[in-house]
């Protein structure tokens, strides 16, 4: 059995190992990054080739939470929803200004004729972002 | 890693991790096995899953999980836990995203032969008449407050448009309806989400399938509820579509707030919870009852379009195309109900995370024609292998709050099983068995491989064979309709 995971190391996340739902190893060299990692491997669980999403419409965000973790679950989960209801995939992502309980970000995609995965919500389940060597690391699980 | 060590059988099919196990348990937590079974049990994180739910504050004699138990986030799918009123919590995360995912079974008066002839044709014309895969909206425009209306009653609204009959609603778990239900308390993005998706499949899991009645296990029963050998049968696997996912996922995060408020101390922030006397625990309740009507509207339309597809096809050309409804079950869903505990009544809310309701002759919430044999339990298994009819019984609502299993449970994770199957052959295998597949994604489909879940009959040997809910009737696959 192989029990590699597939990295995209350059990218700054893995695919791993879950029984009903999907998952995802998320780094980032900070919260930036890692935010960034995040919704580029969600956007790679969605979308079978991201290199062919237009870029032709562009959209301001502007979310808050009580803390890092569930500004997370926001900000993948305003992405999520945009793609459940217009087939709208932002792959361009500019996040301008990110502390731990506010995220500002303008973000360039388009409509995608078909998503390959429906993210039906992102989970906070074992959800902690966690200080390493290499910057942070947090792993979150996607209902689909 | 939990393994051997640390559980105990308590009988043939029922093992318990002690309550000493976790210093912040508060109850023991119970699980429905056989040998075979157990590997898969410890194979995953699910036990630890079903040890988290112990420690929800308010439950009460033990946490449970049933023989498909599996991995999921927060609770374990197959979970159920009983907190008791009116202090004891309600969590979202404990009913799960697909607020009343769930299934209804509809029964034919035809045969195998009859239908023969025409099954390519009807296969299509369902594909096509039943809306399904991402993005995908129904053909029903909710006008004004119409969603608002779909939301508060539920199947009744679909009935009332003309979408199914009291016949239907009769043979559905609480009547298609909970009252209760507050679209006040619904955002506005989850009603974006639901208002075009009310008669829509949607992806992942959930389909429409034809199937046959293979073997009947109980006469009786089963001649009581319409069911008879060679029959031909149709399920609809499918819940609360968007509006229910936004509905968990925001309440999940305002519930985030508790940890601090109630000073809970949660080995899973997927488990956040308010207690049901609280202003919040009361909002959620009645948000997520108004999912859970949207489900049972959602399965009333797509019952409908089968209905329309049969006419379409069959109509003058079999003896009779009519179909009526056998029941139509739940299982994502929180309930205030009341149990019989340690010799007390006690009101309970029972968190069934991926479980079915199977409650026992006499329960008086069952409609009067099935209250005399038990609530029917429809447990679908994985594609192309058998689906099972069930009924609840007395030792399930003394054994685990009146619940039982809901389906075969998944063991090889979606990714692997994309990764080891692909989709087109897979179609070639089942349709060579003599299943005819209409899908949306061929790797969605490898994802649902019957290889990736348990053996369903297993399943259903531990659950009858501990005596919390007993066989009726087992189905098998003709034709498998999904996203």
């Amino acid at each position: 059995m192989d029990r590699r995971p597939e990295v995209h190391r350059k990218m700054g996340f893995e695919e791993i190992e879950h029984t009903a739902d999907r998952a995802l190893r998320i780094f980032g060299i900070d919260l930036q990054e890692l935010f960034n990692s995040a919704a580029q491997g969600m956007i790679g669980l969605m979308v079978a080739d991201v290199s062919k999403v237009p870029l032709e419409v562009e959209k301001s965000i502007e979310l808050a939470a009580i803390d890092a973790e569930s500004l997370l679950v926001e900000w993948l989960s305003e992405l999520a929803y945009w793609a459940e209801t217009e087939m709208l995939v932002f792959n361009e992502l500019r996040i301008q200004n990110l502390t731990a309980t506010h995220l500002q970000a303008s973000v360039l995609g388009g409509k995608v004729p078909e998503l390959k995965k429906h993210i039906k919500a992102v989970t906070y389940h074992n959800l902690k972002i966690i200080k390493t060597a290499r910057g942070l690391e947090a792993t979150i699980v996607f209902d689909v | 890693m939990i393994d051997a060590r640390d559980f105990e059988q308590l009988e043939k099919h029922l093992f318990e991790v002690p309550v000493s196990f976790r210093q912040d348990m508060r109850v023991p937590a119970r699980f429905y096995a056989d040998k075979e079974l157990l590997k898969g049990v410890v194979a995953d994180n699910s036990l630890q899953q079903l040890i988290n739910t112990a420690t929800l504050p308010g439950i009460v004699k033990y946490a449970l999980a049933m023989p498909d138990i599996h991995q999921g986030y927060g609770f374990p799918i197959g979970g159920v836990v009983a907190t008791e009123l009116p202090h004891g919590i309600i969590s979202p995360g404990g009913v799960g995203y697909d607020i009343n995912c769930g299934v209804r079974l509809l029964a034919t008066h035809l045969n195998q032969e009859e239908i023969n002839p025409y099954l390519d044709d009807l296969a299509t014309i369902l594909y096509s008449n039943c809306p399904s895969g991402i993005g995908k909206g129904g053909n029903i425009k909710l006008k004004g407050g119409e969603l608002d209306k779909v939301m508060t009653a539920g199947a009744k609204w679909a009935v009332k448009r003309g979408y199914g009959s009291e016949a239907d609603l009769e043979r559905t778990e609480e009547s298609g309806c909970l009252a209760g239900a507050d679209p006040g308390k619904v955002s506005q993005r989850a009603k974006d989400r639901g208002k075009g998706q009310v008669g829509t499949l949607g992806a992942g899991n959930h389909f429409i399938e034809l199937d046959v009645v293979h073997r009947v296990f109980d006469e009786s029963v089963a001649q009581r509820i319409g069911l008879f050998q060679g029959q031909i049968a149709v399920q609809i696997h499918c819940g609360s579509r968007g509006l229910g996912h936004q509905i968990c996922g925001d309440y999940v995060k305002q519930f985030q707030k508790m940890i601090t408020i109630y000073g809970l101390n949660l080995p899973d922030r997927e488990l956040v919870c308010a207690p049901l006397s609280s202003s919040d625990g009361q909002d959620y309740l009645s948000a997520m009852k108004a999912a859970a009507n949207y489900a049972f509207a959602n399965r009333q339309v797509l019952a409908f379009h089968i209905r329309r597809s049969f006419e379409q096809v069959l109509a003058g050309k079999v003896s009779n195309h009519h179909i009526f409804q056998i029941y139509d079950i739940a299982h994502n869903m929180a309930k205030v109900e009341t149990h019989h505990i340690d010799g007390r009544q006690v009101r309970v809310c029972v968190h069934r995370k991926g479980a079915t309701r199977a409650f026992g002759p006499g329960s008086a919430e069952l409609p009067s024609v099935y209250r005399d044999i038990g609530q029917p339990v429809l447990v679908p298994g994985s594609m192309g292998t058998a689906s099972w009819v069930l009924v609840g019984t007395e030792a399930s609502m003394d054994q685990t709050f009146g619940s039982t299993c809901h389906g075969a449970g998944r063991t090889m994770s979606r990714k692997k099983a994309k990764k080891t199957i692909r989709g087109a052959t897979l179609r070639e295998a089942l349709e060579g068995r003599g299943i005819l597949i209409r899908a949306g994604s061929m790797s969605g489909l490898a994802e649902e491989a019957p290889e990736a879940y348990k053996d369903v009959d297993r399943v259903v040997e531990v659950v009858h064979g501990a005596g919390i809910a007993k066989k009726v009737a087992k189905l098998k696959p003709i034709a498998v309709i999904k996203g």
